[in-house]
């Protein structure tokens, strides 16, 4: 059996992710997560927004996934993402003041609607925050 | 000496003309570039999701005990196409060559030899609005002056909205006729049946992997999310070859303007310096016969 996974990240911006890894944990639609290890039984299912980790040499690392299709087979992890970001591609500058801008959103919405976007928009900003290692990211 | 300024006049308009053909080659050469890599890396993407949806598709395919709920029949089994709806994918500006004329003529070709009825028209771009116009269509969608970050929307509209009609009964099939981007240089005008998909055509010289795959929560809800999915990749896929081969046209066709403008300026060059020698030689034999006498 083999030792690894090669985890895919890709989006139709750009493939954001490619790599042989040890581990990867991801988010799924129904807000819980699936661990995965070499040998996985084959999965398909729909990810959810949040943080994914995979373990590369020992070390964690996270990516943000928003959306899309998981596709897991015993050496293989693909990620379909609506979008999705590496830490580095995160600018904690324009999370920070989306993160207020949804903050603002949240106190002025009336309709159901718009709290659901103010509030989306707020977890958004907050995933992209944690995975900056930013405190405020650390309340999500 | 008459003509002698109205060649000068010439020659001055044709440098400005192609001025302006110069300075649209290369700002369609930028725009070119733009569109195509967004094309280049849309399609890791747009061949993963494909290779996903056969795989969920055969899993369901394969196993009898799942019964194929809606968004599955949309893949399995189409149904006779009554009602359809079209998309029909041109530019906003002309000078770009066949561009647009060639992708019109697919048009009328399709609209000619179509037994179905076409109860939803959506048009992207000026040049269909005008082709819709003149077939007396009126377009259900109309989408004008999109910038290359505004596809995303348009896709996300459409794709919403035709997989609503289609799991209400109210279409078959959905269609798109755009440019294909074969080359900076080459578009060929395509008919594309964006669903019911006919995977088997398209999975052609590839042999299909059949792994018995864990579909979570159940096979149907996957591909009740995958479906729209699907159709907006292919759909945003098929407006970024439409725009790559409209600025790959443009390009082409302001070069040869361009260059066209060069030979006649050499031509009306050539012939004013014929002139103007024609006037000298007068004037000297004027002098010369006039000293004579």
């Amino acid at each position: 059996m083999s030792q690894s996974i090669k985890l895919e990240v890709v989006t139709p911006e750009r493939p954001v992710f490619s790599a042989e890894v040890a581990e990867v944990q991801f988010p799924t639609a129904s807000r819980g997560y699936y661990g995965i290890l070499p040998g996985h039984t084959p999965l398909m299912t729909e990810v959810g927004d949040g943080l994914l980790y995979y373990i590369q040499d020992g070390q964690k690392h996270w990516l943000t996934v928003f959306g899309g299709f998981a596709e897991v087979g015993p050496d293989r992890v693909t990620i379909l993402a609506r979008e999705s970001e590496t830490v580095d591609m995160i600018d904690l500058e324009r999370a920070e003041a989306s993160r207020q801008r949804a903050l603002q959103l949240l106190k002025e919405a009336h309709t159901e609607s718009d709290l659901a976007v103010a509030q989306a928009k707020l977890d958004a900003s907050l995933i992209r925050l944690q995975a900056a290692g930013h405190p405020a990211g650390h309340g999500f | 000496m008459a003509g002698l300024q109205d060649i000068r006049r010439r020659i001055r308009s044709v440098k400005n003309t192609q001025q302006v053909t110069k300075a649209m080659k290369m700002i369609s050469a930028v725009k070119l570039r733009k569109s195509q890599e967004r094309l280049v890396a849309l399609r890791p993407y747009a061949s993963k999701m494909m290779e996903v949806v056969r795989r969920v598709v055969g899993r369901i395919k394969g196993d009898s005990e799942i019964q194929p709920g809606p968004a599955a029949q949309a893949f399995l089994t189409p149904r006779e196409e009554k009602r359809i709806r079209v998309v029909l994918v041109a530019s906003d500006k002309g000078l770009c060559g066949g561009f647009n004329a060639n992708v019109l003529k697919a048009a009328n070709a399709f609209v000619a030899e179509c037994p179905s009825e076409i109860v939803h028209l959506d048009v992207v771009g000026k040049r269909a609005t005008e082709w819709a116009k003149k077939h007396k269509i009126t377009p259900a969608g109309e989408y004008l002056n999109i910038p290359l970050t505004g596809f995303q929307r348009v896709v996300t509209e459409i794709s919403n909205g035709a997989a609503a009609q289609y799991h209400a009964g109210e279409i078959d099939a959905l269609y798109v006729i755009y440019n294909y981007f074969e080359s900076a240089v080459a578009q060929t005008p395509t008919v594309f049946r964006v669903f019911p998909m006919d995977l088997d055509r398209r999975a052609e010289g590839r042999d299909a992997v059949e792994v018995s795959h864990l579909l979570e929560p159940d096979p149907n809800a996957v591909l009740e999310t995958l479906l729209p999915r699907f159709v907006e990749t292919e759909l945003l896929r098929n407006l970024l070859e439409s725009s790559a081969s409209e600025h790959g046209a443009r390009m082409a066709a302001m070069d040869k303007a361009s260059s066209n403008a060069g030979e006649m300026i050499a031509k009306l060059t050539l012939t004013m310096n014929k002139i103007r020698q024609a006037s000298i030689t007068n004037q000297i034999i004027e002098i010369v016969s006039g000293a004579n006498a």
